[in-house]
Order: structure tokens, then C-alpha cells, then sequence
């Protein structure tokens, strides 16, 4: 790089001094030969000047050079002797041609430096730009998250559209540990989920505390109301009227009119095993009403054709072929075929449409 | 799960203690003669409070079982079925058997926040009327099997008034006396008001917790709710204040926890902060206990029924939210 740079120079010099005798050339040329050792040299030496100088020699060197051109051409034509008195002028901004030389070597290795800066520079805010971004998409991603949202709603049935699947429950494994919860050394302070709170302390005393119970004691005289009654009743004669709680008729979801047995009420929250008291009598009125349906269809039979009662049962043939069986003793059956001969005209009926 | 148990260092302080149980809380108490809170007029004497963290172990049942809870407010909206939701679960998550009763009549929402709604068949009233057995009425919670939930009646029923009380006490020992054991824990979500629901659902209970928020309107009915179970005999209430926001009572525009506690004189069971995720879980039908990752209030809920276990109460509070030194790399997200 520092023989090229100062080959441009030196090729302007000679192109200035084209018009010169051959013994200026020569001089020029000389001169040109010269430098390049002492370029060497100075490579070295001038390599520590600070860089204000070189900026100042360099400006100056470049000027001189334009000027020289420029005289060049108008004045050294004519003048032989000016033209002597400029070349050896010429001899100090070839000099500091050669400093300018020496001190853009420098630069341009301090230029490589910097783009290596730069390069890692630009990388690490690179990074950091695309950590940020990834940051900032998990923490939107997180946010869009709609759990106890409308879409929750919709999910479990309130809102009416498609019940979709219902999200996996979460899990809150250990309630003894909680990281989120930090108390700080000095215990004036509480970290909860991130957030930092001042702690004081609770100044309520025992006495404070019986004062207020005077105070409410004073206040509100109450008796729990032991009864219930409709508004426009009479009260019972031995019941204290502070004890009365007064209902009005068109409560949406109170009644006064109590029809519940209570003993049997009582005897219905205790009961441990077997089956529900209602659910009980529910199924042995169902029974009874039954058994006197079928008590009802027997007297029917002996007035009416047995035949024909047959087609009416048919949801209970196999429980009538049994009431026949034992019933009827006087219907011979030569064998045992009346249970397969029904079930297959069972089986015939149910194939008809 | 932690709780915070703080300690003066001054032991000649007056100590409280929150009720008669068996379990004494190695608790001390700020002595302060004055009702109002220190905290306004001088910097916070943090060097005094010295707080204990109590990591992975499982908390003390303390008193009879089954201990029968009432959680109540007088005003609605307060958070009554929310506090039931998530101090149930997280008492069964804790390890104790629970059972919610839903006492509201009229207007039952419990099986809603619990996400149950799909597998009530019967309820408390079909048990009386002899429809079905109480075991067969208790809807298991399939997330954590020793949770159950009991309702008092279909939306559309009507129950005798002056029966409800009866029935829930006769629930009550039916529960105690069953096969599989009496249940650690009997929740009973209250309704609002002081009505005929109010009376059915206090009837049966040992103890009370009582559910505020920090305005007027709720501290009025919770001071009358609160005179009215004390007239009751029921003389152990608790109170939880819901929904607080540290950024409003910076700005002096609500009222503080200690501010509540100066008006109302009852021992501090927790303290929620409010949070967009409750009315998450509400419409998920997921408590925010169960969360993943846990939530401020769901924690809180946490430690409210880890206090609720011990008999215990809070002896510090927090106040207001300071900024977090953040570290060189929190850009990054370090």
C-alpha cells in the first residue's frame, strides 16, 4: 500500500515537470530515485507523529503540488532560472510528500482497526436487537394467552355457542414453597410476584379490641329470630315480638308455610346407606299400584277371553305366561315347548313392523 | 406458601391475644395508645418488626373439628364467594378436608367460581325431602378430592324460613358423624344482607370471617354484620379486607388496612390486593389459588387460610408498593 501511494505522487511530479529539460528531468528523476530509500526510512520514523501534523503536511504538501503544476505550465516555460529556483522548492514538498506518504500508511492500518470495531460492535447490537425482539414476542405471546376470557365462557357451557374442549386444569403442585414470595433481610419490605412492598406494623391492642366490642354491644341489640312470619299474621302468644322476623309474602325464594315433617326431615339428613326415603316410597307406590293392576287384570280374566288379554300384554307376556303357568293348572301342556313356542312368536311380533 | 409472623423486640409490649385457642401464635403486639396508625405521622419503624418465614411445612390445625366457618359481609359484592372459593381450596390443597356450604338461597354462585356448576344434581333441600342421601348431595372436587361442595337449594326453589338453620345444624352433625370421618374445615358462603339467609347461614358456625372492603359503604354493614354475631355469641371474627390498591392509598383516596382496623377493632385474617385475575378465574371457574404461576391475590388467599388453620392473625400489613431496584441488565430482562 505505501509504494503505491507514493508512486502517485511521484507520477504526477513527473507528469508536472514533462515540459522540463532533460536535466531537471534527470534532477526530477533524481530526486524521485532518491526519496525511496529515505520513504523507507520514514516509514518508520514518521509513523509516531501525531496526527495533527500529518493533516497539516499533507494539506500543505497537496497544495504545493497544485501550485506547482499550475506554475508549471504558465511561469517555468519562459524562465529557466525561476524554474531552477522552483525545482529546488520542489525538493521540500517532495519531502513532506514522502511524510504525507508515511503518515496515510498509519491511517489506513488504524482504519483497518476500526472497521474490526465496528464489525463486532454492529454485531452485539445485532444480538441484543434480536434477543429484545425474541423477549418481546414471548412476553406478547404469553399475554395473549385467554384463560378466564369470553372464550373460557364459551367453553364451559355459559355462553352459548360451540362447547369446544375444555382447557387442561393447572396443577399448583407445592403450596410450601413459594419463590414468589421473598422477605427482605431487614423484614421492612415483602417481594410478592415481582412487586415490592412496604411492610408496618399491625398496631391494634387487646383493649382497642374490647372497646369496639362495647361499642357494637351498645349499638346493635339483636335477637336471632327464632320465628317466621307472614306479613299480616298474628303473633303467637308466647313468642317475644323481637325474636319475629317478618317476611313478606312475595319473597322470590322464601316461604313461611312450613309442610316439612322436620322429625322426618332430621331422620333424612342422617341416614347414611340404602336408598332415599322418597326415592323408597316413590317406588313402593309404583309397586303397589301395580300389584293391584295386575290384581285388577286377574278378575278381568275370568270375564274376559284370556286369548285376548294376551295381545294387550305384551311388554309383561313373559311375566303373564308365568301368572298363567301357576295360575292355569287346567291347561294341559303336553310338554315343555310353551316357553320356546312363545318366545318365538315373541320373536315373530317384534319382527312385524 | 409463607405466613408472616412478626415479633417485637420490645418484650414488655402488650400482647393480644386474638381468641381463646388452645394454639398460642407467638405473637406480640405494637404497643400503641393511640388508635391512630404510626405510619402517617412518623417513618416507619421497620427496624422493630422481625418476621419469620414459615417454608415447607404443613400448619397446625388448631381447635375442635370440624370447625365451622362462616364467611360474611352484610353488603354485597364484596367478595364473600371468591374468599369461600379460595380459602376452601387452598385449606384442602393444604391438606385438610373441607366442605363448602352454599347458603344462599336465591342466588347461589359458589358452584360458578368453583366450576362445579355442571355436577350439582342435588342439593341440601333434596336431602331433606328424602330425595337422595347427603353423601350423594356433595359434589367432590376433582381437582383436590377433599373438597366438597354442598348447596342449599336450586335457584328455583323455595325453602321454609324458619327451617334453614335447623337444617344446617342437623348438616352439620351429619358431617360430623359420617363413614369417612368429620371434615376438618365447614365453609359456609353467607349471603348478603341480614336477612332470613344471614340467620340460616350464621346458625350452625363457631367462628366467623368477616369480608370487607376498604369504603364506607361496607365498613358500615361490616360494623353492623359484626355487632350482630357478637349478639349471636359468635365471638371469634376475623376480618379480611378485599380489594386493595397500595397506588389509591398512597394518594390518600382509600383508606389503608390499619385505617380499617382502627374503625372496625377486629383481628386482620389477610389482606387481598385487588387484581384483574379474579374476574379471570371467576369466568375460568378456576380459584386463583390454583394459578400458575400464583397471583397476588391468590397468594394472599394462601396466607389467609394459613392463618385461618393456625387461629393466627396478621401482625404486619403491607402498605405501599416501592419501586424495585432494578439491576444493570433488567433491560435484558435480567
Amino acid at each position: 500500500m505505501a509504494s503505491i501511494s507514493t508512486s502517485i505522487p511521484l507520477i504526477r511530479f513527473q507528469s508536472n515537470s514533462f515540459k522540463l529539460t532533460n536535466k531537471f528531468k534527470r534532477q526530477i528523476l533524481a530526486t524521485g530515485l532518491d526519496f525511496r530509500p529515505e520513504i523507507r526510512l520514514l516509514n518508520c520514523n514518521f509513523s509516531y507523529f501525531n496526527k495533527k501534523y500529518r493533516k497539516k503536511e499533507r494539506d500543505f504538501v497537496f497544495r504545493v503540488c497544485c501550485s506547482s503544476s499550475e506554475d508549471s505550465d504558465n511561469k517555468f516555460v519562459g524562465n529557466e532560472v525561476e524554474k531552477e529556483k522552483d525545482i529546488v522548492e520542489l525538493e521540500k514538498p517532495v519531502g513532506k510528500l514522502q511524510e504525507t506518504v508515511d503518515s496515510i500508511a498509519p491511517i489506513l492500518f488504524g482504519m483497518k482497526k476500526h472497521i474490526s470495531t465496528n464489525v463486532a460492535v454492529g454485531l452485539c447490537l445485532a444480538i441484543a436487537f434480536v434477543v429484545i425482539s425474541i423477549r418481546e414476542y414471548l412476553i406478547r405471546k404469553s399475554r395473549s394467552n385467554h384463560h378466564g376470557s369470553v372464550e373460557d365462557l364459551v367453553k364451559r357451557g355459559q355462553l352459548r355457542s360451540d362447547r369446544r374442549g375444555i382447557s387442561r386444569p393447572l396443577k399448583y403442585d407445592d403450596p410450601f414453597n413459594n419463590p414468589l414470595v421473598k422477605v427482605s433481610k431487614s423484614n421492612s419490605t415483602v417481594e410478592m410476584c415481582g412487586k415490592v412492598y412496604r411492610l408496618a406494623p399491625v398496631t391494634l391492642t387487646e383493649r382497642e379490641q374490647s372497646n369496639h366490642q362495647k361499642r357494637r354491644s351498645r349499638a346493635y341489640q339483636w335477637k336471632r329470630p327464632t320465628i317466621f312470619l307472614k306479613e299480616g299474621d298474628s303473633i303467637p302468644p308466647d313468642v317475644d315480638p323481637d325474636t319475629v322476623r317478618w317476611i313478606p309474602a312475595n319473597h322470590p325464594f322464601a316461604t313461611t308455610v312450613n309442610d316439612i315433617d322436620e322429625d322426618l326431615a332430621q331422620s333424612n339428613v342422617y341416614q347414611k346407606r340404602g336408598v332415599p326415603f322418597r326415592i323408597k316410597a316413590e317406588h313402593e307406590a309404583l309397586q303397589k299400584k301395580l300389584e293391584t293392576l295386575q290384581n285388577e287384570q286377574k278378575l278381568s280374566k275370568l270375564v274376559i277371553d284370556p286369548g285376548s288379554v294376551k295381545d294387550f300384554e305384551r311388554p309383561f307376556k313373559s311375566f303373564s305366561s308365568h301368572e298363567t303357568q301357576d295360575g292355569n293348572d287346567s291347561t294341559p301342556k303336553p310338554d315343555g315347548s310353551v316357553n320356546s313356542s312363545e318366545s318365538t312368536t315373541s320373536f315373530d311380533e317384534l319382527q312385524k313392523p | 406458601m409463607i405466613s408472616l409472623q412478626l415479633h417485637t423486640i420490645n418484650p414488655n409490649s402488650s400482647s393480644l391475644k386474638t381468641s381463646s385457642f388452645p394454639i398460642s401464635t407467638s405473637s406480640h403486639y405494637f404497643n400503641s395508645k393511640s388508635l391512630k396508625p404510626h405510619f402517617k405521622s412518623t417513618p416507619y419503624n421497620t427496624s422493630t418488626i422481625v418476621s419469620v418465614l414459615q417454608w415447607n411445612r404443613k400448619p397446625q390445625l388448631a381447635g375442635e373439628t370440624p370447625r365451622v366457618v362462616v364467611i360474611t359481609s352484610g353488603k354485597g359484592g364484596v367478595g364473600k364467594t371468591t374468599t369461600t372459593a379460595n380459602v376452601g381450596l387452598s385449606l384442602a390443597r393444604l391438606g385438610f378436608s373441607v366442605v363448602a356450604i352454599d347458603a344462599d338461597v336465591g342466588l347461589r354462585n359458589l358452584d360458578l367460581l368453583l366450576g362445579l356448576e355442571n355436577r350439582v344434581n342435588y342439593t341440601a333441600v333434596e336431602v331433606l325431602n328424602g330425595d337422595c342421601r347427603l353423601d350423594q348431595a356433595l359434589v367432590r372436587d376433582k381437582r383436590w378430592s377433599n373438597f366438597e361442595l354442598l348447596c342449599i337449594s336450586k335457584p328455583r326453589s323455595k325453602l321454609p324460613l324458619g327451617f334453614g338453620g335447623k337444617a344446617l345444624i342437623w348438616l352439620v352433625d351429619a358431617l360430623k358423624s359420617r363413614q369417612e370421618g368429620s371434615p376438618d374445615f365447614i365453609i359456609i358462603d353467607c349471603p348478603a344482607g341480614i336477612d332470613a339467609g344471614f340467620i340460616t347461614a350464621i346458625t350452625p358456625a363457631n367462628e366467623a370471617v368477616l369480608v370487607t372492603t376498604p369504603d364506607i359503604t361496607s365498613l358500615r354493614d361490616a360494623d353492623r354484620v359484626t355487632g350482630l354475631l357478637e349478639c349471636d355469641g359468635i365471638k371469634d371474627i376475623k376480618m379480611i379486607v378485599n380489594r386493595v390498591r397500595t397506588d389509591l392509598i398512597r394518594g390518600e383516596d382509600m383508606m389503608s388496612v390499619l385505617d380499617v382496623q382502627e374503625m372496625l377493632g377486629l383481628a386482620l385474617l389477610g389482606v387481598i390486593p385487588e387484581d384483574s385475575e379474579v374476574i379471570r378465574s371467576t369466568n375460568r371457574g378456576y380459584p386463583l389459588v390454583l394459578n400458575k404461576p400464583p397471583t397476588l391475590a391468590g397468594l394472599a388467599f394462601e396466607q389467609a387460610a394459613w392463618r385461618l388453620v393456625e387461629q393466627d392473625s396478621m401482625k404486619a400489613v403491607m402498605i405501599e408498593e416501592e419501586p424495585k431496584k432494578r439491576g444493570f441488565f433488567s433491560f435484558f430482562g435480567g
